[in-house]
């Protein structure tokens, strides 16, 4: 382009010389090149917009002040989680006037993707929203996009044990687990009372719970079938009870030699699949997790299943809480819970020890885990006991017994604990055999086949 | 100043924005995608060479065949009901004069200027077998049972319902301009010569209205085949794989799944069945009027 300009700037004395071109040839000429001129450093313009608005950024902030960028899968910022994280991160800018923490928060799906995108293009924000599961990490980590941390730093945060498996590649952590998620059933007190039926203890209690209520008209339990994964944690809780301590184990053997040979697997599947319309709202397929959560708010189903991230809510009547019901009737088992979603600092990012300081300070057990609990919001991967204050609600207490009476924990799901190829499959396939698409025999064939 | 714009530099100065924007925004990404396409690719790591062997696993995945399958029903349903639908509401559009003109015109566009997001939402709650309109309704004639339209067997046609649906103000608009730019003297020609209305729509206004039903039906084989926010957010693809279309297939591919090389693979033969269903309909058309 630059060749071009030169080319019509030699030209011109020329032109005049060899008496071609009087003064309208040379005004012809001038406003041409005015004309390519302004249509070439427009479209130059538009090409470095970008660097110049970065230098503007850079110049305005003075020597010392820091920017981080935060990249969350927390969208609402007024309640919940996203509440707590945009309170630590107020609280953190207020201590540190130098530091300036911008947010871009996008919800799960959406956050994957353009999480995938800052990778591949290495502009990643500094920290950064993860999910503790093979799944999720396996390449991330191969791929070096996230720094690794010094597992020393963390030695007086109270992590719980196991907690920090899920984010330990070689022996090294390259992010901290925010909360630790208990899988379960959220129940209408009021429904329960007036259809006179006790929180189940066994499977086939759960199945004659279910029974009243389909016999009332009422859907027994709200389920989120349209992003498949809640089935999958549904059947994970199944297979903890029978498994108990081996549960963690089992998936992993299976997920990785593609053998589903367990026993526990075909008892499990085969039950959900044939009980799923008793058990599940109609259309369960097809139902968002917002609508589910609202069927049970309104009083249109009697349980809804899902996290203890949920224990905020606050329908106006009284909402308990219990675990899957044990499945072979044994009296033992572990509950569904695992650390799920969590934090790491990207390997790229230009102010890698200002995203440390403050992913440290994030969890430094008075924040995190002190203000997530407090406000009944969730609770952290962190010991917790000492800020429980007396007050919780029943709801709290519920979801803090189930834990503490617990025998042990599954652990990851089936669906996150393959690569994140293999993720869809067993979804898929889960949503399929409980939705009566395809037979028992199909689901583990796709399973094996991949 | 038509001397200036002989100007080789001017003309060159003129294209290059666009030839610009085309090159970087259209062409470069194409020519990636058939190289990441060749790859195993994953979005994150290296991209390993793996020749043809995404395009192989592509001819036996049935779910990839049923999203093409899904796509070109879409276009059927676009060209043989909603297009029909439309011309003849657009006809009588033109025919009624006056207010009402004006306010069925608005009326029937309206889907258009709401949000997809809405509208996909606004259906999803229509089809709820728990306290969607349709089970209401269906409850008020006396059906017992729960009826799920987004369920399995059903939920193709329920998506193609709503896709029609949504589409048709568009489509009407269109061949509703068409007919407004038809010469007056030619239908006040007929009447004088005793035309009635359906020879007058058959002999006049379809036939002048050709240029545009071309236009209309490429429109609507390419919106088809790339058909993706209304169904992503009304059924994600599902239940299992029932409604899943090219472009919701390709993204669940290569970002759910994380088979960008795969997703890759799926978007070049997206482009390829654009490319000649385009060639098509123009070579169809062109063809049609050598005839004529």
């Amino acid at each position: 382009m630059a060749k071009a300009v030169q080319l019509d700037t030699g030209k011109a004395p020329g032109a005049g010389a060899n008496q071609k071109g009087g003064t309208t040839t040379k005004l012809k000429n001038l406003f041409s090149l005015l004309v390519c001129g302004s249509l070439l450093a427009s479209t130059l313009a538009g090409c470095s917009g970008s660097s110049t608005a970065q230098n503007n950024t850079a110049a305005s902030g003075g020597d010392d002040a820091v920017t981080i960028k935060v990249f969350s899968n927390l969208t609402d910022r007024t309640s919940g989680q996203g509440l707590i994280e945009q309170t630590i991160f107020d609280a953190y800018m207020a201590e540190n006037p130098n530091v300036t923490i911008e947010v871009e928060a996008l919800d799960d799906e959406s956050y994957k993707t353009k999480f995938k995108a800052y990778a591949t293009g290495g502009n990643m924000p500094d920290l950064v929203n993860i999910w503790c599961s093979p799944s999720f990490l396996d390449e991330v980590v191969a791929a070096g996009t996230l720094e690794p941390l010094n597992a020393d730093d963390y030695a007086d945060y109270g992590f719980t044990e196991g907690s920090l498996d899920g984010v330990t590649y070689d022996g090294q952590i390259y992010g901290l687990p925010r909360n630790t998620d208990v899988l379960g059933f959220y129940y209408n007190k009021d429904m329960f009372e007036a259809n006179g039926v006790e929180v189940p203890t066994t499977w086939d209690e759960l199945l004659e719970v279910a029974q009243v209520f389909q016999d009332a008209g009422i859907s027994p339990i709200s389920m989120d079938g349209q992003d498949k994964w809640p089935l999958a944690h549904f059947i994970n809780c199944m297979i903890g009870t029978v498994k108990g301590a081996d549960t963690y184990a089992t998936m992993v053997n299976s997920v990785q030699n593609s053998d589903y040979s367990d026993p526990v697997w075909n008892d499990t599947i085969s039950a959900a699949a044939e009980q799923a319309s008793l058990l599940f709202q109609p259309g369960f397929e097809t139902t968002d997790y917002a609508t589910s959560l609202n069927l049970f708010v309104n009083g249109q189903s009697a349980m809804f299943f899902m996290g203890s991230w949920e224990m905020s809510m606050a329908p106006d009547f009284e909402v308990g809480y219990f675990t899957m019901p044990d499945f072979d009737g044994d009296g033992e088992g572990v509950i569904g819970a695992y650390n799920g979603g969590g934090y790491a600092v990207s390997f790229s990012s230009a102010v890698k020890e200002e995203a440390i300081a403050l992913l440290n300070y994030m969890f430094e057990p008075e924040n995190w885990s002190n203000l997530s609990w407090k406000n009944g919001v969730c609770m952290s991967a962190q010991d917790s006991t000492q800020y429980l204050t007396g007050n919780e609600t029943a709801l709290q207490n519920d979801i803090i017994n189930a834990l503490n009476n617990a025998s042990g924990i599954t652990g990851m799901t089936y669906n996150d604990l393959g690569d994140s190829a293999y993720k869809t499959l067993p979804e898929d396939s889960t949503a399929e055999v409980l939705s009566g698409m395809i037979s028992v025999d199909d689901f583990f064939a796709n399973l094996q086949n991949g | 100043m038509h001397k200036l714009y002989s100007n080789k530099l001017v003309i060159f100065s003129l294209v290059l924005p666009g030839l610009l924007t085309f090159l970087i925004a259209i062409l470069a990404p194409i020519v990636l995608s058939v190289y990441y396409s060749l790859t195993d690719y994953s979005g994150l790591g290296a991209a390993n060479f793996t020749g043809l062997a995404n395009y192989a696993a592509l001819v036996q995945d049935e779910v990839f065949w049923r999203a093409l399958l899904n796509s070109v029903l879409l276009a059927l349903g676009f060209i043989c009901i909603q297009h029909p639908i439309a011309v003849l509401v657009a006809w009588k559009l033109d025919r009624l004069q006056g207010k009402a003109e004006g306010l069925l015109r608005c009326i029937y566009f309206l889907p258009n200027v709401i949000s997809v997001a809405v509208i996909a939402y606004l259906w999803k709650f229509i089809y709820n077998p728990n306290f969607g309109l349709l089970q209401k309704v269906l409850e008020l004639f006396g059906y017992e049972g729960s009826f799920n339209a987004l369920g399995s067997g059903t939920a193709i046609w329920a998506v193609l319902v709503v896709l029609v649906w949504h589409g048709f103000g568009w489509g009407m608009l269109i061949y509703y301009t068409g007919i407004k730019n038809i010469d007056q003297v030619v239908y006040e020609a007929a009447a004088l010569d005793g035309a009635t209305s359906s020879q007058t729509f058959f002999r006049i206004t379809l036939p002048m209205m050709k240029p545009v039903i071309k236009y209309n039906v490429t429109l609507a084989i390419i919106s088809a085949l790339k058909q993706m926010e209304t169904v992503y957010l009304l059924t994600n693809g599902g239940p299992g794989n029932e409604t899943q279309f090219m472009a919701t297939y390709l993204y669940k591919q290569a970002s759910g799944s994380y088979k960008y090389g795969y997703g890759n693979a799926i978007s070049v033969v997206f482009i390829v069945i654009c490319l000649a269903a385009t060639v098509l309909m123009n070579k169809l058309f062109a063809e049609r009027k050598e005839a004529v």
